[in-house]
């Protein structure tokens, strides 16, 4: 059988006309900490005007589902810049966040139709690499979109993940100087975003030295998960001062909860994502606050490095997106559909 | 259209609700060939047969236990523990040869406690296998700890990406392992026992058939093929999620009842089960290739399931 499975593996070896296009020369990529980095606001400074397109570029993006408004948001931010410059755009999606290989051949389709560049919004570390690949083999520049990372990809464009949980620890120490007990709701085990927004979240807060994460338990990006895991904390730890959740379905279900306990006073909840649902209940005073990494901005940026790409600019390999707490303070300074005005905001931030 | 089928010598032995599922097929591509020029290339065709190589391999097993009158709610699991422990192995330097054959070991393992629980314990399949779902996907997240395992060796990887002839060689593999279960279902007693079984079990087992053991040897094939579906897709990838398979056992049900399936036992066709995993990958690559939205590709899956039940029902006269 060895023998047989050995010989079969030479033959086949032998056989196969396709290169395996790995990019064994990149390091693994970690794209909070990659060091070749720039943000997204001195694209203009450091590389110029975008560079004319040339005519008939076709851009095709691959993201995780449609069922969210965030994936939904990135994929008008693609069709936005992409029509401002005359570009077209295939916007296409899987069926739900666990479709792995649906999503795979969702790109493959893609790739054998020949795009000029690919936006790859990955489910998991994994599920893409063939198509990043076969993309490689062929020569076309895949931008790997926020936020699930692919190890071996040349280009990363998304916000630091761990930035949001920091931010969300900054408000807690900044308004609770006396310290106290929070909670973190976490996304699904084993994602890259929600490991590390959690650990921004975290060490910041317990560096601060008066405040006690008293659970971290995982809810999958589930509002009822979120709901039920909350309730379980709130009755164990009455004097709970905050909630920090990794994406803002899983915020309003915790809303739910601390509503239901009769704590909305007392305890404050942060989502991540910055979807309406949570613009508006930061409006109505349930949800404290969001972190929002503005998807149509993101979107945006995307493309335009995208383009870049083609134009031959050499970018650096992860360009940071932009990110913002919003509270009831500024809410309305940043819940607006005019996207100069807020990219203006952002870059006098 | 039989009358020119028949007179191939392969043909022969398809059997008329096999044929209806070939038109159907055939429906599917003239229909995207009109509207997509892309879609009837040499390029097309085999991204079509490598997307649905990894289901067809899945069905394979599933429509061996459906014909046994069971269901197997498990292999998407068992697919990711069987891949994540395989992948272990051979990061931890295990031979590539010996660590494919203890993540197929696992696979057959984790297909005997389904089996002997539903033969020799007397429960439900579709409750055992229900089980096994949460269960084994549970052992495969603890083992990993949830992350992926990556560096998966490239003389392991090449087996998966490679291609012979420009026939990728998932898709051999594939047709390979259909042809032994298409010859152990129509040419061995293991066939006719899986029939009897699935037909009517209390008459087999006045006619002597050896039930219990036909049934966990179902569930057995059916982990082995889950296990091996999963290493040609880490292969493919280069990595082992323990989240990898999420939702197999669907596409699997649906490929072998589109393929003539009952979900009562004791009817049930190889070729019909791959011509229905063809059709569920060939729609999903036309639509793509269409740009239609995910939502509607669903809606389509949907509608293809329901009229091939109608079909069937119509015809077997029932």
């Amino acid at each position: 059988m060895q023998h047989f499975l050995k010989s079969a593996l030479i033959a086949s070896a032998l056989a196969l006309g396709v290169g395996m296009a790995q990019a064994q020369d990149l390091a693994p990529l970690n794209s909070d900490s990659e060091p070749d980095r720039m943000d997204w606001s001195e694209l203009d400074a450091k590389f110029g005007a975008l560079p004319d397109v040339a005519d008939g570029t076709k851009v095709g993006g691959v993201s995780k589902t449609l069922t969210n408004e965030y994936w939904r948001s990135l994929g008008e931010g693609y069709s936005s810049f992409a029509s401002a410059h005359g570009v077209d755009v295939v916007y296409q999606a899987a069926q739900s966040e666990g479709d792995q290989l649906g999503q795979l051949s969702i790109a493959e389709t893609l790739i054998s139709q020949g795009f000029s560049a690919l936006l790859f919004s990955p489910q998991t570390d994994a599920n893409l690499i063939p198509a990043l690949e076969k993309a490689m083999a062929t020569g076309v520049p895949v931008v790997n979109v926020n936020d699930a990372v692919i190890p071996s990809v040349a280009h990363y464009v998304g916000n630091v993940q761990k930035d949001n949980g920091v931010r969300v620890a900054k408000w807690f120490i900044e308004n609770h100087p006396e310290g106290g007990k929070v909670a973190v709701i976490e996304g699904q085990a084993g994602v890259f975003a929600a490991g590390q927004r959690t650990a921004g979240f975290t060490e910041t807060i317990e560096a601060a030295g008066n405040f006690e994460v008293v659970a971290s338990v995982p809810a999958d990006w589930s509002r009822e998960l979120a709901f039920n895991a909350a309730a379980t904390i709130l009755q164990q730890h009455p004097d709970l001062i905050g909630f920090y959740a990794n994406n803002d379905g899983m915020a309003l279900g915790v809303v739910e909860a601390v509503k239901a306990a009769g704590k909305a006073e007392q305890t404050a909840v942060f989502g991540t994502d910055g979807i309406s649902d949570a613009y508006a209940a930061v409006r109505a005073g349930d949800l404290t606050g969001t972190v929002d990494s503005f998807p149509v901005l993101t979107g945006e940026v995307a493309m335009e490095v995208a383009l870049r790409l083609l134009a031959g600019q050499d970018l650096p390999r992860v360009v940071a997106t932009p990110q913002a707490l919003i509270t009831s303070e500024n809410v309305d300074t940043y819940a607006t559909t005019d996207l100069k005005a807020l990219r203006a905001t952002l870059m006098a931030q | 259209m039989n009358n020119i089928l028949t007179k191939l010598p392969f043909v022969s032995n398809v059997r008329f609700r096999d044929a209806g599922t070939l038109v159907g097929l055939l429906l599917i591509a003239l229909v995207f060939s009109i509207l997509s020029p892309s879609f009837l290339t040499m390029p097309n065709i085999g991204n079509i047969l490598q997307q649905s190589s990894i289901n067809a391999c899945i069905a394979l097993g599933m429509t061996l236990v459906i014909i046994s009158g069971g269901i197997d709610l498990s292999v998407g699991p068992v697919a990711a523990l069987s891949a994540t422990l395989g992948a272990a192995m051979m990061v931890a330097g295990v031979p590539v040869p010996i660590a494919m054959l203890g993540a197929i070991a696992v696979g057959v393992s984790c297909g005997f406690v389904n089996g002997a629980l539903i033969a020799w314990g007397g429960l439900q399949p579709f409750i055992v296998t229900l089980g096994g779902l949460s269960l084994y996907r549970a052992l495969a997240l603890i083992y990993t700890g949830g992350t992926p395992i990556f560096g998966i060796p490239s003389e392991f990887r090449s087996i998966a990406n490679g291609a012979v002839m420009g026939v990728p060689t998932p898709v051999i593999i594939v047709a390979i392992l259909a042809l032994i279960a298409w010859v152990v279902l129509t040419k061995t007693p293991l066939g006719e026992y899986l029939m009897a079984v699935g037909g009517n079990p209390e008459a087999a087992r006045v006619a002597g058939v050896p039930v219990s053991l036909t049934k966990i040897s179902a569930y057995m094939i059916s982990g082995a093929l889950a296990s091996i579906a999963s290493l040609i897709l880490i292969g493919r990838l280069g990595a082992a999620e323990p989240t990898l398979g999420n939702l197999w056992e669907l596409d699997a049900i649906a490929a072998s009842a589109i393929g003539g399936a009952s979900l009562m036992g004791g009817r049930g066709s190889i070729v019909g089960t791959l011509l229905g995993c063809v059709i569920l990958g060939a729609l999903r690559n036309g639509l793509t290739l269409l740009n239609v939205q995910a939502f509607y590709q669903l809606l389509a899956t949907g509608i293809i399931i329901i009229v091939a039940m109608l079909i069937d029902r119509a015809t077997s006269g029932k």
